[in-house]
Formats: structure tokens, sequence, C-alpha cells
């Protein structure tokens, strides 16, 4: 409860610090593993953004956005998971990662393993930077539990 | 515009922002729909002023829930002014004398100032953002735009230059637009525009709706401040 009570301070005496300095940003980078022991060779992106959206779908994001801002979400959990590792911030990103595996018809059936990864991209001095910063367990997707 | 009048509006307007992220969240795991979809019918009822104080009051503990079940906000500042504007409204229902009313529904719309104004100020003091750099940063890399084509504009230094300028002197200048009903509106409109350009750009619709929600309480602040004399 006390844990609950300190989430809900930042809103009821918030900062308002938007943008303040543009950090780091993280994508989420997926392998499909056979077993638990493969080495991962082919990282996909999580997501990545479509190359264009019309005007007409950005008016109608304004009443119906779902996809980004739980996107939006996720890039959260990946900030949390580089500050502070959790249980929770991990299982959220795999539990969503899973069900846009199973939405996906190229990824169905799906692999019985999987592992994510977070990548940091930054400017750089002549171009962006990635950068792994944190690579995930394996876990077994029929369970989403741990191995 | 009085104190009932900007109450009932920042509830109708809160209730319709909060359906609108519910019925978002009806397409997310099991978990949390059941959780959103008594947010939506809570919203339904705040939106008809039906037991307005008993709802906002299971709004509130919802609320908290919704912050354990994501272990803090879902979707950043838009969630806490959410909640902000909300337990302000449970404030003002809960508490009985009026002039403590009138405090708690000043605190929102000076928060709303302050977020307009702190997000001015942290921006006016950082190099990147003075030059343009930061929002070129924001294009070219961050996790915002919401399509690839949008990164172009990284390219356009000159113009994000502008962009950068004319959104750190709209947020820092906002605190003045209190000065009158006429200026208040047109800062306010600047406001709208300003969230909705984010919202297209960088599918940030909440924002939009849930700021909007919050107008009513300097709206009122800015009457029963001027009308005094």
């Amino acid at each position: 409860m006390l844990n609950t009570l300190k989430l809900l301070l930042p809103a009821l005496i918030p900062s308002w610090r938007f943008f303040e300095v543009i950090a780091a940003s993280p994508r989420i980078e997926i392998a499909m593993l056979q077993t638990a022991q493969t080495k991962p060779r082919n990282w996909k992106a999580v997501r990545p953004k479509p190359e264009q959206v019309t005007f007409y779908t950005m008016l109608k994001r304004l009443f119906w956005n779902p996809y980004q801002n739980e996107s939006l979400f996720l890039v959260s959990c990946a900030e949390r998971i580089i500050k502070n590792p959790t249980d929770h911030s991990q299982q959220e990103i795999l539990k969503r990662v899973v069900a846009d595996l199973e939405r996906d018809p190229e990824t169905v059936p799906l692999p019985p393993y999987l592992q994510f990864r977070l990548v940091f991209v930054s400017r750089g001095k002549a171009k962006l930077e990635r950068r792994v910063r944190y690579t995930s367990p394996v876990y077994q997707i029929s369970d989403s539990a741990q191995t | 515009m009085n104190f009932d009048i900007a109450i009932r509006s920042t509830e109708i307007l809160l209730a319709l922002a909060f359906i609108q992220q519910s019925a978002e969240h009806l397409t997310g795991p099991r978990d949390e729909k059941i959780i959103f979809i008594q947010r939506l019918v809570l919203s339904v009822l705040l939106l008809f002023g039906i037991q307005t104080q008993w709802v906002c009051l299971a709004l509130v503990i919802l609320g908290l829930f919704i912050l354990k079940r994501f272990q803090g906000p879902y979707n950043g500042g838009s969630d806490r002014m959410g909640l902000l504007i909300l337990c302000c409204l449970s404030a003002v229902y809960f508490i009985p004398s009026f002039q403590w009313q009138e405090i708690v529904f000043a605190y929102l719309a000076l928060q709303l100032v302050l977020s307009y104004f702190i997000s001015g100020w942290v921006k006016i003091i950082n190099p990147d953002w003075r030059s343009g750099r930061a929002l070129q940063d924001v294009f070219q890399f961050s996790a915002y735009p919401v399509s690839e084509n949008l990164r172009a504009f990284a390219k356009r230094p000159h113009l994000l230059w502008g962009m950068s300028w004319a959104v750190i002197l709209f947020e820092l200048l906002f605190p003045l637009s209190v000065l009158s009903k006429d200026t208040l509106i047109c800062g306010l409109v600047i406001a709208a525009l300003f969230h909705l350009a984010n919202a297209c750009l960088f599918g940030l619709n909440r924002f939009l709706w849930i700021w909007i929600a919050a107008f009513p309480s300097i709206l009122w602040l800015q009457h029963r401040i001027f009308s005094l004399g």
C-alpha cells in the first residue's frame, strides 16, 4: 500500500519536466529460439515504425490509439529495466511481445523459446550509435515462464 | 466561469478522457480489461453526474490499483495529470469548507500553468534546446515519431530551431496569458493546438484530452482573481 501511495505522490506534486533531456532511446529486439541453449543470431525489431502514416490516420488516432500507447508503455518498461530491473517490467515486455507474435500469421506457430534485448539509440559524433544495454534470460513461450 | 460550472465542465471533460483511455485498454490483456471496464462504467456515471462524489472516490481507488498494476503510470505525464485532476475533484467533494474547495481547485489550475512553465524553463536552460539540437534528436532517434518518414524533419535544422523556440516561448509565456480572459482563451487555444500537434506527430493523444480537462480550472481561477477588483 505504501509503495502504491509512493507511486501516487508524483501525480499530486508533479515535476512537469517534459523532454528536459533527450536521452538514448530504447528499441526492443527479439530472437526466436528452438532450444533454450540456442545462441540467438537473428534479432528482430519489435514494433518497427511504419514508413508513413496518413493525415487521416493521425486524426483517427486522436480518439483511438491503443497500439502506439502500448508501444510507449513498452519504452517505459525498457527504461525501467535499465534503471531498476524488475520481473514486472520484463514480464510486461514479454507478454506483449508474445501477443504480437500470436497475432502475426508469419510467426505462428510460435517457436518454443524467446529472448529479448534492449538496444539504446543515441546521437553519435558522425551518426547514430546503437548500444545493447540489456539482454534478457531465455523464456519459454508456452507459459512465458523464465527458464 | 463560476465555480460550479468549472467543476461540472472538468467532470465531463475528465470523464470523456477516461472513457477514451479505458476503451483503448479493452484491446489489452485480460487483467487490464477487467480493471478498465470498471473505469469505463465509472467514467460514464461521472459524465452523467450520477453519484459524482462516490464515483470520484471509486475512480481514485481504482487509479491506485492501476498504478499498482503497471508499477507506475502507463502513459507517464498524461496518467499523472488525470490522477491529479481526479484527486482535486474528489477533494472538492469531500472538503466541507467552500474556501478550501476553492484552494484545491486553484491548486489544479496552478499545476496546469506550471506544467507549461516548468517544461519551458527546463528547455531554455538546456543549450541543446536553444540550438534546436534537442528537437532534432526527438525526430531523429526518439521513440516518439509515429512514422519513419517523420524522422526526415531531423534534416531541417532551421525549421526545428524555429519550432524549438516557438515551443519554449509559448511554454514560458503561458503564465502571462492569465492576465485577461481574452489572452487566456488565446493561450488555451494555442495550448490545445500544441497538444494536437504532439498527438499527430508523436502519438501522444491522451495528453490532448487530459490537459483540456484541466482548462476549466484556470478559466475559473482567472475569473476568480481578476473579478475581485
